[in-house]
């Protein structure tokens, strides 16, 4: 299996304040990933590392086993979609796909045209007249006729309606799938990824916070609640990854890939949102500290 | 890339080109209406030339204030509209987003862009600069000095016009944004154009020197706490480009101010008269004690003019746009290595 994005070490720092630190993933080819984290993570910094629009303060990314910005080859592997959407206001639509054409030897000019048409864009527009939801469009209809093997979106809902959202990310799940390609798809709301992710990456404060496969990543947290107790004395292939307490009873989020099989427990499934904003808070208040945490509240 | 590079600048250009051409064309109606009064003036004339041409020369001033501020601001237009605004637009819109993940590298983008506006700029300038210097022709045949409106005829405006949009580019690769890099590169246009001209263009190639006497040319006196100082001007070949002119005595040495004026107090008195308390200006000697003093001074010195002789003029305007030329590859190679190397 091919590696579509893998960083080691990698960093990225705007004066004093790093805005990536050591982060190091691999994220399979094939698969649609969801880069999540709140706003202020580094999701758009290591993006722009894997493009090659910056350049790391420290460690490596590749993309695609690519260095980035090596060569016009390594370019036309991907396609990205930058935040905002990004179009010449002064350019017509017509204008772009000429532009696609001009900058891109494997442009598919079919695609993009047939594209426009079934979006109803009119080529004679200018692009900054287009609607938000209009204007993510066109960038995807862009960044997908380069027939890139990996295409990376950064935020591409973040500004849309929800109808907007929901046709563009209904546009992109058909896309993708006729056209065998692969995405990292940032976002701070998990909702707008958790209809079309399968595999997650969650990003907290410029460090990886989990990586994994969506389903194996659900099979593998539980909601435990039951009688009030120390963490701790849980078995030791349970990780706690959250624990609140309330009067007599103790809440836990833990990972494990064996079977939960004390009986004090009342085990139940969690959403891929609870886990995730678990770790969020985990990241962010730092890892449980487990007695201590208890102790307080007796 | 060159494609989408001219679709990208295919407005501006255009525009500008229509301007030009709207400015052409005024030009040329106008250019053969003085062409026919020259002709009918002073391309006959047989007797009575100098009243013939001072009737011509008196003809075209609006057209000439016109053409002399076009051809003095247009170069600096260049820089400011074109050439700042080539990056700063990308990075404020974030198109450089856009641009710099298609298939083109990113030098190869900025190369491309810079060639093919660069271009434009030095087509559109030669246009323009070849419509004034036509437009001027008769003219500066009869009137003016050609080095004294060197800057803004024949190729050097070409020169400028590419400098400034180099060093627009530059500046707007470093600062980002279009209205700071506007003025800055507005203030660093002036700064090379006037550096330029005061402290390299003189030196370029060493001056002649001439030796003549004092009654050649103008004369004046300025006296100030009762030293007198004399004031040489216009003794240097005609159409030639006078560096400076120096009093010498019969053996060949600069006198020193104070020399010159004792010899002033001790010939002329009637000349040596400070202005009344309160004048800045004295009372016009009498001028047959000025002709008297003139004749008196040119016994004891002479003048020594140092001069850029006017077969030099076409020498000059190469020189001059040889060396905007190379501070705009200077700026331009200053730009990739920012955009390239530095991190967006």
């Amino acid at each position: 299996m091919t590696v579509a994005l893998e960083a080691n070490g990698l960093g990225k720092r705007y004066g004093r304040r790093w805005a990536l630190r050591d982060c190091s993933l691999s994220i399979p080819q094939g698969r649609v990933v969801g880069l999540v984290g709140p706003n202020g993570a580094g999701k758009t910094t290591l993006l722009h590392l894997a493009v090659g629009l910056q350049t790391p303060t420290a460690g490596t990314v590749s993309l695609l086993g690519d260095r980035p910005g090596s060569g016009p080859a390594a370019l036309a592997r991907f396609g990205f979609l930058a935040q905002d959407a990004p179009t010449y206001s002064r350019l017509k639509v017509r204008e772009h796909l000429t532009m696609g054409a001009y900058l891109n030897p494997a442009w598919d000019t079919a695609f993009a045209s047939a594209r426009t048409e079934e979006l109803r864009l009119d080529p004679g527009q200018r692009a900054g007249t287009l609607s938000g939801g209009q204007r993510a469009q066109l960038a995807l209809t862009l960044a997908v006729a380069k027939r890139p093997e990996l295409l990376l979106l950064d935020e591409p809902v973040a500004s849309l309606d929800p109808l907007a959202r929901r046709e563009f990310l209904q546009t992109l799940m058909e896309v993708v799938a006729s056209r065998s390609i692969s995405v990292v798809l940032s976002s701070h709301l998990i909702a707008d990824l958790e209809r079309v992710c399968d595999y997650l990456v969650v990003l907290v404060a410029g460090t990886v916070a989990v990586a994994g496969d969506v389903d194996s990543l659900l099979a593998s947290h539980h909601r435990l609640v039951g009688r009030r107790r120390d963490p701790l004395t849980l078995p030791s292939d349970q990780s706690v990854i959250e624990a609140s307490h309330v009067d007599k009873q103790t809440t836990l989020m833990v990972r494990t890939d064996a079977p939960i099989l004390d009986p004090g427990w009342t085990v139940t499934p969690v959403t891929l949102e609870d886990l995730v904003l678990a770790y969020m808070r985990r990241a962010r208040d730092g890892a449980v500290e487990l007695s201590t945490g208890l102790a307080a509240v007796q | 890339m060159i494609r989408f590079a001219w679709l990208q600048s295919r407005t501006q250009t255009l525009v500008t080109a229509a301007l030009l051409t709207a400015l052409a064309v005024t030009a040329t109606i106008t250019g053969v209406h003085f062409s026919n009064l020259y002709h009918s003036l002073v391309g006959h004339c047989q007797t009575g030339c100098d009243l013939a041409t001072s009737d011509f020369l008196s003809h075209g001033h609006f057209m000439q204030r016109m053409l002399d501020l076009v051809a003095q601001v247009v170069p600096a237009l260049f820089g400011i509209f074109w050439g700042a605004p080539l990056l700063t637009r990308e990075f404020e819109t974030g198109t450089y987003r856009l641009a710099w993940t298609q298939s083109v590298t990113r030098s190869r983008w900025l190369v491309t862009k810079l060639a093919v506006v660069g271009t434009a700029t030095a087509v559109l300038a030669g246009a323009l600069t070849l419509t004034i210097t036509w437009w001027y022709r008769q003219f500066d045949v009869l009137d003016s000095n050609q080095y004294a409106v060197f800057e803004r005829r024949d190729i050097a405006p070409i020169g400028y016009a590419v400098f400034a949009f180099a060093l627009g580019t530059l500046v707007g690769a470093l600062v980002r944004r279009t209205l700071p890099a506007m003025a800055a590169t507005l203030v660093g246009f002036v700064f090379a154009r006037v550096a330029v001209q005061l402290w390299v263009r003189p030196h370029l190639i060493a001056p002649l020197h001439k030796a003549t006497s004092l009654l050649v040319g103008g004369m004046g006196f300025e006296i100030s706490d009762g030293t007198v100082h004399v004031i040489t001007k216009g003794a240097a070949p005609a159409n030639s480009w006078e560096v400076s002119s120096n009093l010498a005595t019969s053996s060949g040495l600069t006198p020193t101010t104070a020399q010159v004026s004792a010899y002033v107090h001790q010939y002329c008195p009637a000349i040596a008269v400070p202005p009344a308390a309160g004048q800045s200006v004295g009372k016009a000697p009498d001028p047959s004690a000025f002709q008297a003093c003139q004749s008196q001074l040119a016994r004891a010195f002479h003048l020594v003019v140092s001069y850029q002789p006017a077969s030099r003029y076409w020498t000059f305007q190469w020189l001059e746009t040889g060396i905007f030329v190379a501070l705009a590859l200077l700026a331009a190679v200053g730009c990739y290595w920012v955009v390239t190397r530095r991190t967006a």
